[in-house]
């Protein structure tokens, strides 16, 4: 039974007049205090109803046979490729579309920045995790694995898969991928990493077992309920095409029959080595890299709904229909339905941008800037597109990350840690100027902590504690604390020599342009005499030292934070890699104490302790867990938020009038690989 | 006459040594490596990097290696004609730079001779008409575009393009021949994209030229051979041609050493706006992103090419000017 949605959604595009960018600001701007993020935009017809294509529920016999591609029927015939019925599992996935079974055909057209943006065509693919989230980021739904179960205690996790599903390439896709993941590649010495925390419980290693052919279970030495959520992350276990590129190793499954050729475990090591000299590379370890890469290897199997026929490394990369990809609508066509997807490269965002009101892409929100929103808006009609809102769900497009474990400069070290300094640089942030700035009024002001409507956020409360502009109140709290004393031009003194304190930020230009956001703040902090320098820094370089500990203050996003559990970086500092408040805490923290600092402050142990708990509880425990760290986090103001629950990094969307089954508007998150919860394999072109 | 010529071939030799020791030593400055660059951008492009696999990299492509023992590595592959592999695009690195150098030459030339076609007769014309309407004229629109920054004006040409002419926008080539084999049609595709980057590279140069030509010929005209030419009965034009134009090309010509380099590094920001697949945007992504063997080699290729043009540009001036001959044969 299909439902056929109203489509008042046409009639809404059909009255979205054309408006010109003050028009736009004065009839979006919010000027008051936005509690919710839904009341920034209430009214605006830029911003339609969350919605998606869904994982249908019940089974369906498709006792009429299955669809295909035109162009795949055409090969059947030749007999160069299996009846379809041959190629789809016995249970596919069957998704109920966003509006209407689609037609297939057409191509794509998308931008990529160049072979470093890997990240626009992992998320195209990114329905190859084992399990996946709802249109809204919120449910868990099955992906590549049928369906899973936690045993009671949670010390072991089974996916169940599906019978007779393929590879691109038409090998089975069973078990033993997993285990060969698993066993041959990440627990091999020359092309895994070290271990990953997704596997860790209790300290000790956990262990990949096939039970049967579509059955593989994960077994720990205690409870791991989490693990089927990182299933459904950009994570360590977050499926092939994000995990496997670029030398990366992670999992939870690879293309065994097809990689086993290439492996000295299967294939004699001076055979494999011959081959790869022959194909150019130094060592079967550098080409085992290259094989593994869906980017770059065109053989290579993969699950997605698409393949890569043209690779990264040129000017235009290019993925055709994956003939065996295991998705089907509710009237049993093969999705996709567009042939092809073109990224066409640009390597300056001012190019993408005017590609896009050029009308030279089909859908596209990546690389696309809120600041452009009236040019593109402009020309709407002249490019044949819609142009969209959508609403992060994450807590902050700008936070200044405090390193609570800086000791380069005692005496601003001592400051960073003071819990009342942090509050005051807080409250003495003007972010509705911010907001009107540089998010035309469209985001949110307030702590970094997740949007309301997340069963992770401890109540709308805790977006304005230590978050408002009272720069009173910030001067009595500074004078309160001893930096009562000022220099002749009114900026507070150090209490070590008497010379002006000077905080120091690394801003990059990035997501947002950070260094003028943080120009504008330093012009705030005047009135509460604290003096900051915004050194604009090489992206890399700032990270070096991040890593380093040598930066006071960094301005960032908190963009995957929206699950706390799954990304948590940004706001416990636990991974060295990228921890934004307090690098050597996190090596402290990982390294179980043999590294990095301890970290002094009993907050900052609760949190830990509370994080620990995470994996050994269920859903319900750990919103709750999520909701107490938050609070600690926005009370403690480790990372100062300032305007997020924007458009402002992925928000903006251009939508070609010609392609069906777009969402008005669609989920921005990490775990919803945007634009991946829009289900692109079932848009299609009419 | 020979031993000059090998004199010189030799220091060029040396010279080019000591490009590859500052290149390496250049690009190892920066502190961090590929390894850290590669999390950097993936955080900024919205993703999650673990230290997992930062420890994999650097394994990967023996970044842990002492600098001398990876500058020996390298030198020794690129002695051998094997410029390496590039760590970001994970091609070999002359893969990429050989799709793009041609590219890159068609471009600069064009830069180039479209800059003389202009400079050359606007020059002659602005010092033997000196302070005439035409002059000032030609002046001030040599310095408007001077002062215009390229990429600035490339993006005013790209929306002008596109808004009332409805090209589409950047790029080489239309989509349709992007990945086409070489026909003719390709080729005039081409050219037809080869006019506005051309021409946005040419502005800035040519003011300079004109200046340069202008004073110096004014210089060359007052000399006594010239009154004595025409006192002689040769024609105004012919005078003008067979010696003061002459001996003021000769800056146009040593300058040539620099004008390559300068194009493929100069038009950098332009290549960027316009969507070229030139070196330019290769270069800068590899400096960015720390990838060593891709950005060496280009900054190799930079350093030789201006060695080479120096060498040219020196039996070029021995041909032109006589003065110049005399000094070395003595």
């Amino acid at each position: 039974m299909i439902v056929i949605k109203q489509g008042y959604g046409a009639l809404r595009r059909a009255s979205m007049h054309r408006l010109s960018g003050v028009a736009l600001a004065a009839m979006l701007a919010m000027s008051g205090q936005a509690v919710f993020a839904q009341g920034a935009l209430e009214g605006s017809s830029l911003i339609g109803q969350l919605e998606g294509a869904e994982v249908y529920a019940e089974e369906i016999a498709f006792s009429n046979g299955f669809g295909e591609a035109p162009e795949l029927a055409d090969l059947v015939a030749a007999g160069e490729l299996p009846p379809v019925a041959e190629r789809l599992p016995s249970q596919p996935l069957v998704l109920q579309t966003l509006e209407e079974i689609g037609q297939y055909g057409g191509t794509w057209r998308t931008a990529f920045t160049g072979p470093g943006d890997s990240e626009a065509g992992n998320r195209v693919m990114a329905s190859d995790r084992v399990l996946t989230w709802d249109y809204s980021g919120s449910t868990l739904k099955p992906s590549v694995a049928r369906d899973w179960e936690i045993s009671e205690d949670g010390f072991q996790t089974t996916l169940h898969l599906r019978e007779g599903m393929k590879w691109s390439n038409g090998d089975p896709f069973t078990a033993d991928d997993f285990v060969f993941w698993y066993e041959d590649v990440y627990k091999n010495s020359d092309i895994g990493g070290p271990r990953i925390q997704e596997l860790q419980v209790a300290g000790s290693e956990g262990r990949v077992v096939k039970v049967d052919d579509y059955t593989v279970r994960f077994e720990f030495d205690g409870p791991n309920f989490l693990l089927v959520e990182q299933f459904a992350a950009q994570g360590n276990v977050g499926g092939q095409t994000w995990g496997q590129n670029s030398g990366r190793s992670l999992g939870p499954y690879a293309p065994a029959a097809y990689l086993k050729q290439f492996h000295p475990d299967y294939t004699p090591l001076e055979e494999v080595e011959q081959t790869a000299q022959a194909a150019g590379y130094e060592n079967w370890v550098q080409y085992f890299h290259f094989l593994k890469d869906w980017r770059l290897n065109t053989e290579l199997p993969v699950l997605g709904p698409w393949k890569t026929v043209q690779p990264i490394n040129t000017s235009n990369w290019v993925l055709e229909r994956n003939p065996y990809y295991w998705m089907v609508d509710t009237e049993g066509n093969q999705l996709p339905y567009i042939d092809r997807v073109n990224f066409g490269l640009a390597e300056d965002l001012e190019v993408v941008n005017l590609r896009a009101i050029a009308g030279e892409y089909d859908y596209q929100q990546r690389h696309l800037q809120l600041a452009k929103l009236p040019v593109l808006l402009e020309n709407q009609e002249r490019g044949d597109y819609t142009v969209h809102i959508d609403l992060a769900t994450y807590g902050a497009d700008l936070v200044l990350h405090m390193n609570m474990s800086y000791t380069a400069d005692e005496e601003i070290g001592k400051w960073l840690r003071n819990v009342d300094f942090r509050r005051a640089l807080s409250l003495g942030i003007d972010r509705e100027q911010l907001n009107e700035t540089f998010w035309i009024g469209l985001g949110t002001s307030g702590s970094p902590v997740v949007a309301d409507e997340s069963p992770e956020n401890p109540g709308p409360e805790w977006r304005t504690k230590w978050s408002t502009y009272q720069p009173d109140e910030a001067n009595r709290m500074l004078d309160a604390i001893g930096l009562d004393q000022r220099d002749d031009e009114g900026y507070r003194v150090r209490t070590d020599n008497g010379q002006r304190l000077v905080l120091q930020a690394a801003a990059v230009q990035s997501l947002q342009p950070y260094p003028q956001q943080l120009e504008m703040v330093a012009q705030q902090w005047k009135d509460i005499g604290i003096a900051l320098d915004v050194r604009e820094t090489e992206r890399s370089l700032a990270f070096t030292r991040l890593l380093n500990n040598e930066l006071q203050i960094f301005p960032f996003s908190n963009s995957g934070s929206e699950k706390l559990f799954l990304v948590p970086h940004y706001v416990v500092p636990i991974d060295p890699s990228q921890s934004n408040n307090g690098p050597e805490f996190a090596r402290w923290y990982v390294s179980g104490g043999e590294q990095g600092v301890a970290p002094e402050d009993p907050y900052m142990i609760e949190v830990f302790d509370l994080f620990r708990q995470a994996p050994s509880v269920g859903e319900e425990e750990r919103n709750r867990l999520a909701q107490e760290i938050w609070k600690i986090v926005v009370d403690q103001q480790w990372s100062i938020g300032a305007v997020g629950v924007s458009p402002g990094s992925f928000g903006t969307r251009v939508v070609s009038n010609k392609l069906g089954n777009t969402p008005e508007r669609s989920c921005v998150a990490n775990q919803c690989r945007t634009p991946s919860a829009a289900y692109p394999q079932q848009f299609f072109f009419r | 006459m020979l031993r000059y010529i090998a004199h010189r071939l030799l220091m060029a030799a040396v010279t080019i040594f000591f490009i590859t020791i500052i290149t390496f030593v250049i690009i190892q400055l920066p502190p961090g490596d590929f390894a850290d660059a590669y999390i950097a951008q993936l955080a900024a492009s919205g993703s999650a990097v673990s230290a997992a696999e930062a420890e994999n990299l650097r394994r990967e492509f023996g970044l842990d290696d002492p600098i001398f023992i990876q500058y020996v590595k390298w030198i020794g592959k690129i002695l051998v004609g094997n410029f390496g592999y590039s760590m970001e695009w994970r091609r070999p690195v002359w893969d990429i730079l050989s799709d793009r150098l041609w590219l890159t030459l068609a471009v600069s030339v064009s830069a180039l001779l479209i800059t003389w076609l202009i400079a050359i007769p606007v020059g002659i014309y602005s010092a033997v008409r000196k302070y005439s309407v035409g002059d000032y004229i030609f002046t001030f629109l040599g310095f408007i575009g001077l002062a215009v920054p390229n990429f600035l004006l490339a993006l005013i040409m790209l929306y002008i393009g596109f808004r009332y002419f409805g090209t589409s926008v950047g790029g080489l080539f239309s989509p349709e021949y992007e990945q086409a084999p070489w026909s003719l049609a390709k080729v005039l595709d081409l050219l037809a994209h080869l006019v506005l980057p051309a021409f946005i590279l040419a502005m800035a140069g040519t003011a300079q030229l004109i200046r340069l030509m202008r004073a110096n010929l004014l210089d060359e005209l007052r000399q006594p051979y010239v009154v004595t030419a025409r006192a002689k009965g040769l024609t105004a034009m012919r005078v003008l041609v067979k010696y003061p134009v002459r001996a003021s090309l000769n800056p146009f010509v040593s300058s040539m050493a620099y004008v390559f380099p300068q194009l493929i590094s100069g038009s950098i920001i332009v290549a960027l706006v316009l969507g070229l697949p030139t070196v330019g945007p290769v270069l800068l992504r590899a400096l960015v992103a720390q990838d060593m063997y891709l950005a060496g080699a280009i900054v190799l290729l930079l350093g030789v090419l201006t060695v080479i043009g120096t060498f040219i540009s020196d039996l070029l001036l021995m041909w032109l000017d006589p003065r110049i001959r005399f000094q070395v044969t003595q």
